[in-house]
């Protein structure tokens, strides 16, 4: 292994470390699991000739015959929306702390003495943070779907594309994280700027409504480049529900200006990383 | 790279401004200073003088405004310069979630070694700096003494060339003082390089062959510690039952006098004054016990040289 490689490796370790010491990792995976067991034993659905002949929710229950299909996708459509909103404002939450720990002092002097250069320091624990998140979005998204699927015999392939699209819509956060972590070692100054970009994202995207509404050709542009320029947590997560639900949807904008900026992000980081002092 | 020292800067300087004021504060003022490789090098200074920034310039943790450092004729920017260096910090905060061997393994992996060497250099490690039952506790749980045999553990690991101890016996006691400097001593004897930043003088002036004194961020004082306290004068010791009269021309001429077990000593300054006073003593044919040159302790030069 190089030398390089093994470097990764250990940031990557210590990251998970880390996260587990903080109870960070499992307060993701108990709340996974508890989404989990929820499907597991309070959902019950009796299907009857390819239709639910009784579907069964904390004891009450409904006779109403309906299309298996859709109710299995509307819960894949259920657990995507809350892993783009809450599961979102979580995992940014709990990773804010990671990076900020990473500088204090004391801590990082040791850390870049070492014959590791700084952008893989960043570069590595910005890693280790993906590969934290990732592991329980699969466990839960992965969870969900074999309970369902044993449930109701559906194997509905599209819910998994929720797996890649958090961790992506993830990555391009942690991003604004890292950013804010190097430039003000602020957890909480962290945590304000990512989940404002949260918040602001599905206010942007009503791009046709406020191009009718805005009266100035510069407000309008304004406006335009605001939401080209900023990460698209709710085109993502739309993309992903209409992908679910069998839907069509209009381009992969969404996807490749998310990542451009994330990339600015994290470049602007590992800038701002190398030239600081400790 | 192959250099006759291990350190070498040359017009080194760190100027920190006031964002809003643009107020400079020279931290570290032009130093040019060489650690040849295999020694043992004090750096001193009163609080503020610019040891560690210097120290973290040397380690890329600070980036120079002017002037450059080679490690063993590295550019100290590289990060391979790094690799033969053992660093302790001062105010270190290791990770408390890491165990001893946790940490061991995490530094160690950093430095470049693989799995099976650590495997096997992490128990010598625990049992050299003496914490063998402590591997499996978590840092959270040791004494601040603990913590820096722990941190000596990590810097040595990688078998370095050169140390980089930042104040190492800070909070250790008498007994693990000793113990640290035993083990210095063995990588000293290897030809490791042991560069030392503390404001302990008894610990320097035990240890170190080499310092310099840092004051203003400018290097003060530097060279051969032997040399740098050698010089102070000498002392002659005669017997009490001298005469009163001749005692009472001879304290005139010394810096000091004090009897003890029916012996006087007097210190003289420079060798013409203690000529004298052997002439004096030899012409009324009084004996004379000793006469030795004295040196200062290294208290008395860095005072000496920060007051200047």
């Amino acid at each position: 292994m190089t030398d390089a490689l093994m470097a990764t490796g250990a940031l990557i370790r210590d990251t998970f470390r880390e996260a587990l010491a903080r109870k960070i990792f499992w307060g993701l995976f108990g709340l996974s699991l508890v989404m989990i067991l929820f499907f597991l034993f309070i959902l019950k659905i009796d299907i009857v000739e390819g239709g639910v002949a009784t579907v069964s929710l904390f004891g009450g229950t409904s006779n109403r015959t309906q299309d298996v299909d859709r109710i299995v996708r509307g819960v894949y459509g259920g657990i995507a929306t809350f892993l783009y909103t809450w599961g979102m404002f979580l995992s940014v939450f709990a990773s804010s702390g990671l990076i900020a720990s990473v500088l204090e002092p004391g801590r990082i002097e040791l850390l870049v003495s070492k014959p590791v250069s700084r952008t893989h320091i960043l570069l590595g624990r910005y890693a280790g943070n993906v590969l934290v998140v990732s592991c329980n979005v699969i466990f839960l998204v992965l969870g969900i779907w074999t309970i369902l699927g044993l449930k109701t015999g559906i194997w509905s392939g599209t819910f998994l594309i929720s797996i890649a699209t958090t961790i992506f819509i993830f990555a391009v956060l942690l991003g604004v994280v890292v950013l804010t972590g190097v430039l003000f070692e602020s957890t909480a100054l962290s945590t304000m700027v990512t989940v404002a970009l949260m918040i602001m994202s599905p206010i942007l995207a009503q791009t046709g409504l406020m191009m009718r509404l805005l009266s100035s050709e510069w407000s309008r542009g304004i406006w335009r480049t605001l939401y080209y320029s900023l990460p698209k947590v709710y085109d993502m997560g739309k993309m992903t529900l209409d992908a679910i639900q069998s839907r069509t949807f209009s381009g992969f904008m969404p996807i490749w200006t998310s990542a451009l900026f994330g990339a600015v992000m994290l470049s602007a980081a590992l800038a701002v990383f190398s030239r600081r002092d400790f | 790279m192959q250099s006759e020292y291990a350190i070498e800067t040359t017009g080194l300087a760190k100027v920190y401004r006031s964002r809003w004021t643009r107020r400079e504060v020279r931290a570290v003022d032009g130093i040019s200073l060489r650690v040849p490789r295999g020694t043992i090098f004090g750096l001193l200074g009163p609080n503020g003088a610019g040891k560690t920034t210097f120290v973290k310039l040397l380690l890329s943790a600070v980036h120079p405004t002017e002037g450059n450092a080679l490690i063993f004729g590295r550019n100290a920017n590289d990060p391979e310069a790094r690799r033969p260096i053992g660093y302790l910090p001062e105010n270190h905060r290791f990770p408390t979630y890491f165990t001893g061997a946790g940490m061991l393994d995490f530094y160690a992996a950093l430095s470049g070694l693989d799995s099976p060497s650590r495997k096997k250099l992490i128990p010598e490690m625990l049992e050299l700096v003496g914490l063998k039952d402590w591997g499996n506790v978590r840092l959270g749980k040791y004494s601040k003494g603990m913590l820096q045999r722990i941190g000596l553990a990590q810097a040595l690991i990688h078998s370095p060339s050169m140390l980089i101890l930042d104040e190492p016996t800070d909070g250790v006691d008498p007994v693990g003082r000793r113990h640290m400097r035993e083990i210095l001593s063995r990588f000293e004897e290897k030809g490791v390089t042991i560069f030392i930043n503390s404001h302990l003088l008894v610990e320097v002036e035990l240890f170190c062959r080499e310092v310099a004194i840092l004051d203003k961020g400018k290097v003060a004082l530097s060279g051969n510690l032997h040399d740098l306290r050698a010089g102070k004068g000498y002392r002659l010791t005669i017997a009490s039952q001298t005469p009163e009269t001749l005692l009472d021309q001879l304290r005139a001429k010394a810096t000091s006098a004090a009897a003890r077990d029916g012996m006087v000593d007097l210190q003289f300054a420079t060798r013409e004054q203690v000529n004298e006073a052997v002439d004096l003593l030899r012409s009324q044919r009084c004996d004379i016990e000793a006469l030795v040159p004295t040196t200062s302790t290294l208290e008395e030069v860095f005072v000496r040289t920060v007051e200047k």
